[in-house]
């Protein structure tokens, strides 16, 4: 009976909150509006799925947010202030993740500095690097530049389709970018940590880091590419913010890094798993988003919607970690 | 060449205007004490927030106005350190400036670091906090005004009766005062509805307010216009717009304006409709003038306010706006605001 409630306990609160907001909220249910819940959570979600992956490996990275926000900043840059095509653009913002990753990584493999320094260290320096290039300005077409010249380049049009268009689904213009890159990078990142060898042996150093390395494992490169593939779901996450926004904006990504690991925690709770995983990560940020958007259409103000997450977060932590048998090993 | 009345008036010209250039050191001993001698004149800019476009613009303004009288500036950056903000005043008063400007802060924390600065003998204007003392003049952008014109617009636009979204965060000063506005218009013409109201400031503050605008719209299909009294907010809006394919139902009314808004505002078909604005580099160099005044002796009053302006989507394709420097040259009264000018004041804008 315990078991029953561990494992399927939050899906049920899940799908009780999907029905009362179905009752009470007009317009709830419809295909626009799930669509919806999906995009809103999206760019936080790929985030989740990203620190998630440092989870496993035992670490953690408080560096997406400001991964994010230099992404897209990034993204800006190439393209208004450079005159750079959309293509350029996005490897530019793939190559700030995967270069983030690579210097949390050695930082902490190597450095031997704790994890939630080392990435809170490079959560200011992004911070402050983002506002390098345009001395503080937010980046759009046709902005001033520093030194009095005007910006030559645009987003461009191949590129602002990444956050504006949508496919045919069921109903014509109903799914958007952002949605489809967040299911293939939900179902890649699920299959990659749950069924190879590579992944297992991720969750391996994460249980037992000292086991895993007698065993032969190269422990530092897979904990190194953990933070790899964070900082690339972050800057992933940067570039759809980029292509939604269309601009690039001067922000902390606080909010984003804070949203995220909510749902990679609350994660931990679904199915019972008690540990990060990909499918439960998903749930998580669906849960957040399903929560906010009902809210919103009630008209609660934002400070309950903040309280109300942060107690989806405390019960979710409950069930990992008083009421799970496995937790306590 | 022929010698005629044209080619000596222009010569004439052309003299006057090169002893007016070589004697300007000159003209400024018109000034009064202590812009006699501008560059033995120190100042402080004691800053609060400084992240953001708003932040950057109001420095510049600031610097110019500075530059302009000559005098030397100092730049004391506590980024949202109330506890800092206040020690850096003792700093600028150690330095021996003769002028300080505070700008944002935080009553509480500044008010005694300001009493201090006065008394040491220091003239000192805060702009956007009231430090609550009447030595001190309080320079201001009407936020009030700001969500009149906005709203004034939107009612030309759409009659006296429609249903509107509004978006508002409150215990935020200028917000709350926009919104006092908001309450006094809702009384005023009963035909307009408020359907919702929602907000956030949650970082990035447009992708927040987009996702929260999203659900309002398919929660209240009828809504007709967006009252959305900042322009982080209405670029959150307009994305939500687009999104729900309502440009051409729904119009967007703000306040505040950048390069990015004007961007936004002038797209195809954008719901966006105007805003109204001070050009923060105005209030940069107003908080400069008045402080110079104070200097001089001279009494700028108790409140110095600048008046905002209306910046309608017609009006930025029609003169084909496309930044903030355009903005101000093909919008002159965006660009120069004649409060704190008297006569002896140099204008930073002046070409």
């Amino acid at each position: 009976m315990r078991d029953i409630a561990v494992r399927y306990g939050f899906l049920v609160l899940f799908a009780a909150l999907v029905a009362y907001f179905a009752s009470t909220a007009d317009g709830f249910v419809s295909p626009q509006s799930a669509v919806f819940i999906f995009q809103s959570v999206a760019i936080t979600g790929i985030l989740a799925l990203g620190v998630t992956a440092t989870l496993v490996v035992g670490g953690f990275d408080l560096s997406i947010g400001s991964v994010a926000t230099s992404a897209m900043m990034a993204a800006a840059y190439v393209m208004v202030v450079l005159d750079q095509n959309a293509l350029v653009a996005v490897l530019v913002c793939l190559a700030i993740g995967v270069l983030i990753g690579l210097i949390n990584g050695f930082l902490i493999v190597y450095m031997r500095v704790p994890d939630l320094l080392a990435t809170l260290g490079m959560m200011f320096l992004l911070l402050g690097l983002q506002r390098i290039p345009t001395e503080g300005r937010s980046i759009a077409a046709g902005m001033t530049m520093p030194d009095g010249s005007v910006a030559p380049g645009k987003f461009s049009a191949a590129f602002l389709a990444l956050g504006r268009h949508r496919f045919d689904f069921f109903a014509p213009n109903l799914v958007p970018v952002s949605v489809v890159v967040l299911v293939v990078l939900a179902v890649a990142i699920w299959f990659f940590l749950e069924y190879t060898r590579f992944g297992r042996m991720m969750y391996a150093v994460g249980s037992n880091e000292r086991a895993a390395e007698l065993a032969g494992a190269p422990v530092k490169a897979y904990k190194i590419w953990a933070y790899v593939i964070s900082g690339i779901f972050a800057s992933i996450g940067g570039i759809l913010l980029a292509a939604r926004l269309g601009r690039g904006d001067i922000a902390s990504g606080n909010n984003l890094l804070l949203d995220a690991v909510a749902a990679a925690l609350i994660g931990f709770a679904v199915l019972g798993a008690s540990k990060p995983n990909a499918f439960g990560t998903a749930v998580g940020a669906l849960f957040v988003g399903v929560l906010l958007q009902g809210l919103t259409m009630m008209n609660a103000p934002y400070y309950t919607q903040d309280f109300v997450k942060g107690a989806v977060l405390v019960v979710a932590l409950v069930f990992t970690f008083a009421l799970s048998t496995r937790a306590k090993r | 060449m022929k010698f005629d009345r044209r080619t000596f008036a222009k010569l004439a010209f052309g003299l006057l205007g090169a002893t007016a250039l070589g004697f300007s050191p000159a003209l400024a001993q018109d000034k009064p004490a202590p812009f006699d001698k501008p560059g033995q004149v120190k100042i402080a800019l004691v800053r609060y927030l400084s992240t953001g476009d708003f932040f950057q613009a109001y420095l510049a303004g600031v610097e110019s106005q500075a530059k302009a009288l000559g005098v030397d500036l100092r730049v004391l950056d506590s980024k949202q350190d109330a506890a800092l903000q206040a020690d850096m005043v003792d700093q600028a008063i150690a330095l021996g400036v003769n002028g300080i400007i505070i700008q944002h802060g935080l009553t509480e924390s500044m008010k005694e670091a300001a009493q201090r600065a006065v008394d040491a003998g220091i003239k000192v204007v805060a702009f956007d906090v009231n430090v609550e003392n009447p030595k001190i003049p309080q320079i201001e952008q009407s936020d009030r005004d700001l969500a009149r014109l906005a709203l004034e617009q939107a009612i030309k636009d759409n009659g006296e009766s429609w249903k509107a979204g509004y978006v508002y965060v409150a215990g935020i000063a200028p917000l709350d005062r926009r919104n006092e506005t908001w309450v006094e218009f809702k009384k005023k013409y009963s035909g307009i509805k408020e359907a919702a109201q929602f907000g956030t400031l949650d970082n990035p503050i447009a992708n927040s307010v987009a996702n929260q605008a999203r659900s309002v719209l398919s929660a209240n299909p009828d809504i007709k216009v967006m009252f959305a009294p900042y322009d982080e907010f209405a670029k959150g809006v307009k994305i939500a717009v687009d999104e729900a394919g309502l440009s051409k139902d729904i119009k967007i009314y703000s306040a505040d304006i950048s390069t990015s808004d004007i961007a936004a505002m002038r797209e195809p078909d954008s719901a966006w409709a105007a805003t109204a604005a001070t050009n923060p580099a105005v209030v940069g160099q107003v908080s400069v003038r008045a402080l110079a005044q104070l200097l001089a002796g001279e009494d700028p009053g108790k409140s110095v306010i600048v008046p905002p302006t209306l910046i309608t989507q017609k009006e930025l394709v029609e003169k084909d706006i496309k930044n903030m420097e355009e903005l101000s040259a093909k919008l002159p009264q965006f660009a120069h605001a004649d409060v704190a000018m008297p006569k002896w004041m140099p204008n930073p804008n002046a070409k």
